[in-house]
């Protein structure tokens, strides 16, 4: 059996996969995006409120969360379509701040079994209980993580493969070109950056119920920007780029304690030497072509 | 009412603060059509410098001032050189991420090097209030009210009235020409980066100066108020940096005086989303709009 | 007076000059035609320290060069009218001449500022319009422009890139007027056309670039009888 540090690691990194998954979809179409967490935030607190107040089934919560947080996207793309690059990015971070700063004010309490349950402002929102009543074990739980994970990274994967994936990759490319062919560059902005909030709010559902407590802090800027860099490190070629990303760094560098105390040192000068040598990651498109090009030839050889 | 007046004047005097921060965030948005998000951190890197000095050797004001400024440059010039001036210059997003985990990193190293949480800083007219009737304002804010003037009018004369302002006009109007001119634009952009961190030294050391004290969080404080107040404003102008700090600080004095601490941070952000969504050239309109056309560079 | 040796320039993996070898003699205007994606700006931007060169070498005056920056290029003597004409668009016209003499104001302003007046006296539109904005001028003083402020840089060799592209036929013949002018007030040019008649009234010399190499070189003389030539740049007329 696994170690309960090792499932710790793996259930993290599954779990921020879901946020980095989502700044790369940002990213296929052309955005930066540094307010991912307000999605991961918002369907932590809708899921768990589902789950721990309204006394919902876990995967009905899940889902639940991950609807609200897609819905959080559409408020944030519909305002912010007119406005790209710098600002786009900047209005996802003053989009995430809001999130985070309202919730510490958010307060909604019902009793449960004679006890206050439910968000209350900076306190945060305690007693997501879920697992323990279920007597799930972590052992269980990184097998729901991974299998939720497997099957959002097979449906992006899938899309990728399909018409609409060379879609969205235009529209992020030449929006002017792709605009020209007939594409509503509109839709594919807002269905996508909707999307995403959807995929980062599996991840905040799965992290509400795995910590069993979440408070507003923990989803400052920084999990975005780690969000957003896993993709950059890893590759914006395919969506198994941020996966490579988050493998990286949390796989690497924080599980091994190999630069414990200073690992943000190590972290940020990798990221930034390779934003100037590989402006689109380790997987960048040219990358993932000659990959597939070697899968292919030797496909044929056998 | 007179509730009001006062939280005007205070949020004027805090909103000169911003207006300092945001004008090194303009400079250097005007030369580059790039942002530094890394710039509130190179600050705060300066005046631990200064902090240092000051528990280290027990030096004097003007001595912890010049350390801080020192500092800021030269943080900042390493900023520069990996943010900027190594990321090819048609990325403009690549630098902006670039420039945030940098801050992570600066962030990092100095909470290594300056393990507490909140260090002592020297005060300057600390507890001096003047009053102006039934209004009241801290001497230190009024010192910072004045300061940014002085700081506005050096930076509009270096701008438009010596050949390194015209240079740095030429950079950020069309750095191809400005080539083809002669300028030598690398050089041209490493010294306007440079005045931009001394100028938010300075404004670190004042800031820092008026509370007496300085955390790590620091940096991160002054890139999103520097960060908000030249957007309301209007990126890349000067005159915009200015009254987009004041508008800053008076809308935060009043909705903490009406709304409370919780919902001032709120109500900052809001107003941000709102001008960048509905009014994206900020206030001063015009002047930035052209400014964002070259900014809307892609990933 | 300026000689141009192998010169290979690369844009990433794309070769744009396989090694060009051409010259402008002192006192003479040579012209440098070929079609679209030939790399004549590329040759000109390397010459100006706007590019760096893979190989070859550029030689100025009997002095190297090569890979040198366009701050050390222009205060050689050696000045570019870029394609496209690019002025400072929020500048005003004198702005614009001022940053044009940028090398020129720390040890000799007083000079320069003569020179702007000068310069003002020999186009009068850009006097009509000195306090405009650059970027409310037309086509056509745009142009008068660029030219003005490359030569407030006191070159002694002006390269300029196709300065009559998209400009009126009345435009053009003034342009080509004053090259003829600054040729004969002593001013060496390198001047890239696609107007091949207009360049056969002015130029001493020509070269051919095709696909990144010379394709042919020789006097105007020459040139009008060279049948690939006559098909391909003056078309009829020339037939
Ligand atoms: N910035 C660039 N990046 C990549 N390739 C470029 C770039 N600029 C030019 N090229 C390529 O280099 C070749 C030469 O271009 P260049 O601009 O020098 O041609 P030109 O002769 O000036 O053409 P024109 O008459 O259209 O101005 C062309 O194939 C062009 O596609
Ligand atoms: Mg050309």
């Amino acid at each position: 059996m696994l170690d309960d540090h090792l499932i710790g690691v793996l259930s993290n990194m599954g779990m921020i996969s879901f946020i980095a998954l989502s700044a790369y979809l940002v990213l296929v179409v052309g955005e930066i995006s540094f307010g991912q967490q307000a999605f991961f935030a918002i369907s932590a607190y809708a899921s768990g409120i589902a789950s721990a107040m309204w006394g919902w089934p876990f995967l009905a919560a899940v889902l639940w969360g991950a609807a609200i947080a897609g819905l959080g996207g559409l408020l944030l793309a519909i305002p912010t379509l007119r406005i790209r690059g710098l600002y786009f990015a900047i209005a996802t971070l003053a989009f995430a701040e809001m999130v985070r700063l309202a919730l510490e004010i958010f307060t909604y309490q019902v009793e449960v079994d004679g006890e206050l349950v439910g968000p209350d402002g900076s306190e945060g929102f305690r007693d997501i209980r879920y697992i323990y009543e279920a007597d799930i074990s972590a052992g269980e739980f990184l097998l729901v993580i991974l299998g939720l994970l497997a099957v959002t990274l097979a449906i992006i994967l899938w899309i990728e493969r399909t018409r609409l994936g060379a879609i969205l990759r235009m529209v992020g490319e030449d929006p002017a070109l792709a605009r020209l062919q007939g594409v509503n560059v509109n839709l594919a902005k807002i269905a996508t950056v909707a999307a995403a909030g959807l995929v980062a709010g599996i991840g905040g559902a799965l992290y509400a119920h795995l910590n069993t407590y979440v408070e507003p802090k923990i989803f400052n800027v920084m999990l975005g920007v780690h969000g957003l860099a896993y993709g950059l490190i890893g590759g914006l070629g395919t969506a198994f780029g941020p996966l490579l990303g988050v493998a990286l760094d949390i796989g690497v560098l924080e599980s091994t304690r190999a630069f414990s105390g200073y690992r943000m040192i190590v972290f940020g000068g990798l990221v930034a030497v390779l934003l100037i040598v590989r402006p689109r990651g380790l997987l960048d498109e040219a990358a993932v072509y000659r990959i597939r090009r070697f899968l292919l030839r030797k496909h044929a050889g056998d | 009412m007179a509730d009001f007046l006062q939280n005007c004047l205070d949020g004027i005097a805090t909103g000169a603060a911003y207006a300092l921060l945001a004008l090194g965030f303009t400079l250097i948005f005007g030369v580059l059509r790039r942002l530094n998000l890394s710039y509130g951190p190179s600050i705060m890197a300066g005046v631990f410098a200064g902090t240092a000095l000051y528990m280290g050797f027990n030096a004097g004001l003007a001595e912890i001032a010049i350390a801080t400024v020192i500092g800021a440059v030269v943080v900042g010039a390493y900023i520069e050189r990996l943010c900027f001036w190594a990321i090819r210059k048609d990325m403009a997003v690549a630098s902006m991420v670039s420039s945030f985990v940098i801050w992570m990193q600066i962030e990092e190293a100095v909470t290594l090097l300056f393990p507490d949480r909140t260090y002592a800083f020297p005060g300057i007219l600390a507890d001096a209030v003047v009053e102006f009737g039934p209004f009241f304002l801290r001497a230190s804010s009024l010192a910072m009210l004045a300061i940014a003037a002085i700081a506005v009018l050096g930076l509009l004369a270096l701008i438009y009235r010596t050949h390194f302002g015209l240079a740095v006009r030429a950079v950020s109007e069309n750095p191809e020409a400005a080539r083809v001119a002669g300028v030598n634009t690398g050089l041209v952009t490493f010294l306007a980066f440079a005045c931009a961190s001394a100028l938010g030294g300075l404004a670190g050391f004042l800031i820092a100066a008026g509370d007496q004290q300085i955390t790590p969080l620091f940096g991160l404080w002054a890139t999103f108020k520097g960060l908000i107040a030249m957007m309301l404003g209007g990126m890349g102008s000067i005159p915009g940096a200015v009254l987009g700090g004041l508008l800053l600080g008076v809308v935060e004095a009043n909705a903490l005086w009406y709304l409370g601490v919780e919902t001032r941070d709120l109500v900052a952000y809001m107003l941000l989303f709102v001008v960048l969504t509905f009014r994206p050239g900020g206030l001063m309109g015009q002047a930035a709009l052209m400014a964002r056309r070259a900014a809307e560079s892609r990933v | 007076m300026l000689e141009v040796a192998g010169l290979v320039t690369n844009y990433g993996m794309i070769e744009a000059l396989k090694g060009v070898d051409i010259s402008a003699a002192e006192g003479r205007i040579t012209c440098v035609l070929g079609p679209n994606g030939a790399g004549k700006t590329t040759l000109l931007m390397t010459i100006a320290g706007l590019l760096r060169p893979r190989r070859g070498s550029v030689t100025f005056e009997g002095r190297d060069i090569t890979g040198a920056s366009s701050t050390t290029v222009v205060r050689q003597g050696l000045a570019l009218v870029p394609e496209n004409r690019l002025v400072f668009p929020d500048m005003t016209v004198r702005e614009n001449l001022v940053a044009g003499a940028y090398t020129r104001l720390a040890s000799e302003r007083g000079e320069a500022m003569a020179d702007l007046d000068r310069m003002l006296e020999r186009f009068p539109v850009l006097q009509a319009r000195v306090n405009a904005n650059a970027g409310t001028l037309s086509g056509g003083e745009q142009q008068m422009l660029a030219v003005a402020r490359a030569l407030m840089t006191k070159p002694r060799c002006l390269l300029m890139d196709e300065p009559s592209l998209g400009l009126a036929p009345l435009i053009v013949a003034e342009v080509f007027n004053i090259i003829r002018e600054l040729n004969e007030a002593g001013t060496t040019i390198l001047l890239v056309e696609q107007n091949a008649h207009m360049a056969l009234t002015v130029a001493h010399h020509f070269f051919l670039l095709d696909q990144g190499r010379v394709a042919f070189d020789g006097d105007p003389g020459t040139m009008a009888e060279d049948e690939v030539i006559q098909r391909a740049y003056l078309g009829s007329a020339g037939g």
